[in-house]
């Protein structure tokens, strides 16, 4: 009965050569072939992904995934005996229509496959994009595009090409990050007292300020109204957000607390003689 | 020890067992520990800055016992490394093939571990010290080693540690060079040391320093040792910030 059957599906050609029986078997191939992808990436996710980094293992489970995809829908073509080469010319020629249109989407496809050769950021490290509002904790590099964790905790997609075309600064690659503010004392105050007062202020109150290197202190500019200090401390990495913010505050009042002057822009009007 | 007496004041560090109250004075630090209920206990600590930490102790037995004790110099401000940066006020100068044994102030932090069935937990910690409990870099900036810095005076003998705020630890160092050697830093890693109380001292497993050349490199060779000693070995506590996902919401 079920032999009859299948000879009757056999009996029916779709189009040249393609019967009713070869898509059946087809499709059977391609659903063990889904079957065993989706298995062995879930082993591979379950067994191996732990022992690689998070990015590696990713992209190699997708690579397992569609790699059997594409093996079993090769089995599916060469058992089915169908001439795909009338296919392939008309292919050609809707490729090339297709890749015009797809430019952007090829280019990102090829920006990821490079951005996952090269790695010059990892899962989980914190970037900036110089010139863009990107800055924030890198969450994954996927096939067209990177997703980005902003500081404020919104996320944001960049395509790869973007991203791999950018310079890309990355805040976590060493054990250590400087930040750097700017204060104004008035003219007439002592500049080394000023500096004095400030670097204590900045070792009580500043847990995080590494100890050495020492806090660093420059004159930035004599500028119209004030002596600007420029004032540089050393951090671990994971830590701006206990020092860059409140560098600036500890600084005004530890000059407050001396009774050291942060003018106000000011100008000196000479009146000519008559 | 043990202690019903709410004027009671802590001096020493050890195992105490609690009925109803107790008191410590620290430098800085105030700790109250008072029963609130058949089976609970409160615990608050407060700090120079009037900052003040609460927690509620439930258990099952009718005393509560805690120890007290010295641990390693790792968590505060933040957990961020393993190695320690001891700068020695005095440098120590080593001729060549000679050996010295110095004791030098080590970093601490204090540990409050709750103690039942044998297993002590850790209920809290902090350093009685905040001011000189600061990070620094050895190497450079790219390449560097973060580590948690202490200005460090050599002193005479295992009791002459500041209670509450530093160690006493050993180092025998030894120069194998062909010419001499000054000393002013010794970097490492402390979780390879134990550390040890006895009344209100602490002491850390000693260190070996050796300067020795190695085909055309000059390097030094550093060791932890563990210290024979009828000191009380402290717990270990090192603050770790895994990520937690909470199904229920529970922290």
């Amino acid at each position: 009965m079920a032999f009859e059957f299948l000879q009757s599906l056999a009996d029916i050609e779709i189009t040249g050569g393609l019967t009713l029986l070869s898509l059946f078997i087809g499709g059977i191939i391609m659903g063990v072939g889904i079957i065993i992808a989706r298995t062995i990436r879930l082993l591979f996710t379950k067994y191996y992904a732990p022992k690689l980094p998070q990015d590696t293992a990713k992209n190699f489970g997708k690579l397992i995934y569609f790699g059997i995809i594409i093996l079993s829908f090769l089995v599916f073509t060469s058992t089915t005996g169908v001439d795909f080469s009338g296919l392939l010319v008309a292919g050609g020629i809707f490729g090339v229509i297709i890749g015009f249109a797809t430019q952007s989407v090829v280019s990102n496809l090829i920006s990821g496959i490079f951005l996952m050769i090269e790695k010059p950021v990892k899962q989980g490290d914190k970037i900036e994009i110089p010139g863009s509002d990107v800055t924030g904790t890198l969450l994954d590099i996927s096939t067209f595009s990177v997703r980005v964790r902003r500081f404020d905790g919104t996320i944001i997609r960049v395509p790869n090409e973007s991203f791999f075309t950018s310079n890309i600064r990355s805040l976590s690659s060493t054990p250590v990050r400087r930040s750097e503010a700017i204060v104004g004392i008035a003219y007439k105050e002592d500049i080394d007292g000023a500096i004095s007062v400030i670097e204590k202020q900045i070792r009580k109150s500043m847990a995080f300020v590494l100890t050495l290197p020492k806090p660093e202190f420059r004159i930035s500019a004599l500028a119209d109204s004030s002596v600007n200090i420029e004032i540089l401390v050393w951090h671990p990495r994971d830590d701006w957000d206990q020092v860059g913010p409140t560098l600036l505050k500890v600084a005004k009042n530890a000059l407050d607390g001396a009774g050291i002057e942060i003018p106000f822009p000011q100008r000196v009007i000479w009146q000519a003689k008559e | 020890m043990s202690s019903d007496n709410s004027e009671s004041t802590l001096s020493d560090y050890g195992i105490y067992k609690i009925s109803e109250k107790h008191e410590f004075t620290l430098p800085d630090i105030e700790i109250k520990i008072e029963r609130i209920g058949e089976h609970v206990f409160s615990y608050i600590r407060k700090d120079a800055e009037d900052n003040i930490l609460k927690k509620i102790i439930p258990i099952t037995s009718s005393d509560l016992t805690i120890e007290l004790c010295p641990i390693r110099p790792l968590n505060y401000p933040a957990h961020r490394t393993n190695h320690v940066y001891l700068d020695f006020e005095s440098p120590i100068f080593l001729s060549k093939d000679s050996a010295a044994t110095v004791f030098v102030r080590c970093p601490i932090e204090v540990g409050i571990f709750l103690v039942h069935d044998g297993h002590k937990d850790s209920l809290d910690w902090f350093t009685c010290d905040p001011l000189n409990s600061r990070f620094c870099l050895y190497g450079t900036p790219e390449s560097g080693t973060l580590c948690k810095y202490m200005n460090s005076e050599i002193v005479e003998s295992y009791d002459d540690s500041i209670p509450f705020q530093n160690a006493v630890l050993k180092i025998d160092i030894k120069n194998e060079l062909s010419r001499g050697v000054t000393v002013s830093k010794i970097v490492f890693p402390i979780t390879g040391n134990s550390i040890y109380y006895k009344n209100s001292k602490a002491i850390v497993d000693s260190l070996t320093a050796t300067f020795k050349k190695k085909l055309t490199l000059e390097i030094i060779d550093v060791d932890s040792i563990m210290i024979q000693t009828d000191w009380i070995k402290s717990p270990t506590y090192e603050q770790s910030e895994s990520i937690k996902h909470m199904d229920m919401g529970v922290d």
